[in-house]
C-alpha cells in the first residue's frame, strides 16, 4: 500500500518536473522575449518620437480632413500616433514570437491565425476608418446643405446620411473578414430596398406637385419668395 | 489655353491695342447693349487704336453669342468722330476649363497677350448702366497715367453688393492697406504689365477658376505692389442674378479666395498698418438706383437655424469669447427678432476667425466656408436694420465704421493667425438658444 502510494507521488512528481521542464524554459524564453519586445518598442518609440519629422503627415492629415474625425480645434499631430503603432505592433511581434517559443500545437495555432488573420484586420480596420471618415465629411455637408437650402430636419438628415455610410462600411468590412456575411449583406439589401421603397412612396405621394411645378417652371421664372436672397449679392 | 478657334482668330487679327473682355453665360437679354456700349467707347475714345471685343461664353444657350455677333451701333454718326476710325472686331468664342468666369478671363488675357495689347478691360455681360465712357474710364488711366489696375467705382444701391460690403471690402481694406471700394466689382482695366503676371500663375483650376476671379485680380494687383486706381462709373444697374445660382457657392468661392490669398501675402499684410485712399478718375454725380428687396425675416432665420445646427462646426472654428458673444446675439435675435444686432467688431473677429480656421483647418475648408452663409446673412439682416433709415451717404458712412472695426481687428488676426493653439479646446457648447421652427 504504502509502496503504491510511494509510486504514484513519484509518478507526479515526475509528471511535474518533465512538465516543469518541458514548459518552464519556454515559459522564460517567451517571458525574456516579451520583455525585450516592450524594451525595444520603448526605446524605438522614444527615438522615433525624439527623431522623426512628419510635418508632412500632419499636414497631409489635416488637408485629407482626417484630423475633423476627431473634434479637434487644433491640428492632429501624427508623430505620437504612429510612434503608438509601432509601439504596438512591436510587442505584438514579441508576444507571438514569445508565444511561438512554447512550440506547441495550439500556440502554433494561435500564431498562425494571428499572422493570417492580421492583414485582414488592417485592412477591415482601414475600410472601417475610412467609412467613418466618409460618413462623418457627407454628413457635414449634408448638414450644411440642409441649413443653408432652409430644410426641415437637417441634423436627422446628416445623422441618416452618417448611418448609411458607416452601416455600408461595417458591411464592406466584414465581408473582408469573412464575418457574418450574410446576415450583413441580407441587412444592408434590406436597408436599401426600405430606403428605396420608402422614398418612391414619399416622393410619389407627397412630391408630385412639386416636382410637376419645378421641372413645368422655366429656368429664370422662379420668381417667389426666396428671391431676395440672391438679389444683394 | 487658347482654343483652335480662338487661336485662329488671333491670326487672323494679329494685333490689337485695346482687348475688351466679356464673359458671358445665357445674358443674351444684356450682352448686345454691352457690346455696343463697348465699340462705342472704342469708337468714340480710342478711334486711332486697333481694338477687339471678345465675347468668351460658357455655353450659353439662349442666343448669346448670336447677340454678340449681331449688335451694332444703330447710327454711328451720332458719336460726332473727328479722327479716322479703326474698325473694332467683335469675336465670340466658348473658353475650355473649369465652367466659370475666371475661366472666360483666362482665356480674354490669354487672346490680349496673344495680340499683344496695351491694355484690356473686361466688364460684366449683365450690365444695364454700361455706358461708352466706361471703357475710356478703365482703359485711359492704364494706357495714358501708367496705371496697372483700374477697379470700378460704382453707386450701388445700400443693399446691393451685400458681400462686398460686409466682407470682401473691409477685409481686403484692412489686410493690404488700399481703399479700393469694389474689389470684386466685376469690370476693370489691366495693364500688359500685370496681364502677363496674372497668365503667368498657376491656380487658375481653383475657386479662381469661377467667382474667386475678381478679388483674386484686385488682391495680386495690390499686393504684389501694381499701381492701382479707381474709376467712377456712376451706377451699377445689372440683371438679378440668377436664382437658380447658389448663394453659399459664391460665398464660398469668393470667401475662400480671400483666404488663401490671405496665406500667401501674409508677408504683406503683416506689414501693413491702416489704410489709404486710392486715385480716383472720373467725375462723381449721383444717380437713381433700383431699389433692392431684403427678406429680413429669412435671413435672422437662417442665423438662428445656423447657429442652433451649425454651432459645432464654428465652435470649431471660432474663439470661445465670439461663440459667446454670438450666442448673445442669437438669443436677442429670438426674443427681438427685429430690433437686435450683430456688432461691427464681432462680425470683423468672426470673419477673422474663419480666416485663421482656413489655415489651420480644424474642420475641412470647404465646409468651414460654407457654414459661414448663415453668419453672412445675420450680418446682412443686422446692417439692413440698422440702415433701413439711412441715406446712401449715411450708409457709406456705417461702412466706413465697419472697415474700421476691421482694421482695429487686425491684431487680433495677427496674434491669432500665430497661436492656432489658442482657438476653444473642444466644441464648447454655450447656452443653448431656443429657436422657433
Amino acid at each position: 500500500m504504502i509502496g503504491t502510494l510511494r509510486e504514484i507521488l513519484q509518478q507526479s512528481l515526475h509528471r511535474l518536473a518533465a512538465t516543469a521542464t518541458a514548459y518552464v524554459p519556454p515559459l522564460l524564453a517567451a517571458l525574456v522575449i516579451f520583455a525585450a519586445a516592450w524594451l525595444i518598442a520603448t526605446v524605438v518609440r522614444a527615438v522615433f518620437l525624439r527623431l522623426t519629422k512628419t510635418a508632412w503627415l500632419d499636414r497631409f492629415v489635416v488637408e485629407s480632413g482626417l484630423s475633423s474625425l476627431f473634434g479637434r480645434s487644433r491640428p492632429l499631430e501624427t508623430a505620437p500616433l504612429v510612434a503608438g503603432v509601432i509601439y504596438w505592433m512591436i510587442l505584438l511581434v514579441g508576444l507571438l514570437t514569445g508565444l511561438n517559443a512554447f512550440n506547441t500545437a495550439l500556440t502554433t495555432k494561435m500564431v498562425e491565425a494571428v499572422v493570417f488573420l492580421l492583414p485582414k484586420l488592417v485592412a477591415a480596420g482601414l475600410i472601417l476608418l475610412a467609412g467613418v471618415w466618409l460618413a462623418q465629411y457627407l454628413a457635414r455637408s449634408t448638414l450644411i446643405w440642409a441649413v443653408n437650402e432652409n430644410l426641415s430636419h437637417p441634423r436627422q438628415l446628416a445623422m441618416a446620411v452618417r448611418v448609411m455610410v458607416v452601416f455600408v462600411s461595417v458591411v464592406v468590412a466584414a465581408d473582408h473578414l469573412n464575418f457574418a456575411r450574410t446576415v450583413f449583406l441580407a441587412a444592408f439589401l434590406l436597408v436599401v430596398g426600405g430606403l428605396v421603397l420608402a422614398g418612391s412612396i414619399a416622393l410619389g405621394l407627397s412630391a408630385h406637385d412639386a416636382l410637376k411645378r419645378r421641372f413645368a417652371e422655366p429656368v429664370h421664372a422662379s420668381d417667389g419668395q426666396e428671391k431676395p436672397l440672391w438679389n444683394h449679392l | 489655353m487658347l482654343t483652335e478657334e480662338a487661336r485662329r482668330a488671333v491670326g487672323q487679327l494679329k494685333k490689337a491695342d485695346i482687348v475688351i473682355g466679356i464673359p458671358s453665360y445665357n445674358n443674351a437679354r444684356t450682352i448686345g447693349h454691352v457690346v455696343r456700349a463697348a465699340q462705342a467707347g472704342l469708337a468714340k475714345y480710342f478711334p486711332q487704336l486697333s481694338s477687339v471685343i471678345i465675347n468668351s461664353d460658357g455655353g450659353s444657350r439662349d442666343g448669346t453669342q448670336e447677340a454678340v455677333l449681331k449688335a451694332s451701333i444703330e447710327n454711328p454718326h451720332l458719336l460726332l468722330l473727328n479722327t479716322p476710325l479703326l474698325p473694332v472686331h467683335r469675336l465670340s468664342l466658348p473658353y475650355h476649363g473649369i465652367p466659370g468666369k475666371g475661366s472666360a478671363f483666362r482665356m480674354i488675357f490669354a487672346m490680349a497677350r496673344e495680340l499683344g495689347a496695351k491694355a484690356c478691360a473686361v466688364v460684366d455681360a449683365d450690365l444695364r448702366s454700361i455706358t461708352p465712357e466706361w471703357v475710356d474710364l478703365l482703359v485711359r488711366p492704364v494706357l495714358h497715367a501708367g496705371y496697372d489696375f483700374v477697379a470700378p467705382y460704382y453707386h450701388r444701391h445700400k443693399y446691393d453688393g451685400t458681400i462686398t460690403n460686409s466682407i470682401v471690402y473691409p477685409l481686403t481694406r484692412a489686410l493690404y492697406g488700399l481703399r479700393v471700394r469694389q474689389p470684386i466689382g466685376g469690370d476693370f482695366g489691366i495693364s500688359r504689365r500685370l496681364l502677363m503676371r496674372y497668365l503667368e500663375r498657376n491656380d487658375w483650376e481653383t475657386d479662381v477658376a469661377r467667382y474667386g476671379i475678381d478679388i483674386w485680380m484686385t488682391t495680386i494687383a495690390i499686393a504684389e505692389g501694381y499701381q492701382v486706381c479707381q474709376s467712377f462709373l456712376g451706377a451699377k444697374l445689372h440683371d438679378a442674378k440668377d436664382p437658380a445660382a447658389d448663394l453659399t457657392a459664391m460665398l464660398q468661392q469668393v470667401v475662400g479666395s480671400v483666404f488663401t490669398l490671405m496665406r500667401e501675402y501674409e508677408h504683406v499684410w503683416r506689414k501693413v498698418e491702416g489704410s489709404r485712399p486710392v486715385d480716383l478718375f472720373g467725375f462723381r454725380f449721383d444717380v437713381g438706383l433700383d431699389p433692392i428687396p431684403v427678406n429680413l425675416e429669412r435671413m435672422t432665420k437662417a442665423l438662428l437655424t445656423g447657429y442652433r445646427e451649425l454651432r459645432e462646426i464654428w465652435s470649431l472654428a471660432l474663439d470661445r469669447s465670439n461663440l459667446e458673444a454670438l450666442a448673445a446675439v442669437c438669443r436677442q435675435a429670438e426674443q427681438n427678432p427685429s430690433g437686435w444686432r450683430l456688432a461691427d467688431d464681432l462680425w470683423a473677429r468672426i470673419v477673422m476667425d474663419f480666416a485663421c480656421a482656413h489655415r489651420r483647418m480644424p474642420v475641412e475648408r470647404t465646409h468651414l466656408l460654407r457654414s459661414l452663409t448663415p453668419l453672412y446673412l445675420g450680418r446682412v439682416a443686422s446692417f439692413v436694420m440698422e440702415t433701413e433709415t439711412m441715406i446712401s451717404s449715411e450708409v457709406e458712412d456705417r461702412i466706413e465704421q465697419l472697415c474700421l472695426a476691421f482694421e482695429a481687428a487686425k491684431t487680433y488676426l495677427a496674434a491669432r493667425w500665430d497661436s492656432t493653439g489658442k482657438a476653444v479646446e473642444a466644441p464648447t457648447q454655450p447656452a443653448p438658444v431656443e429657436v422657433k421652427a
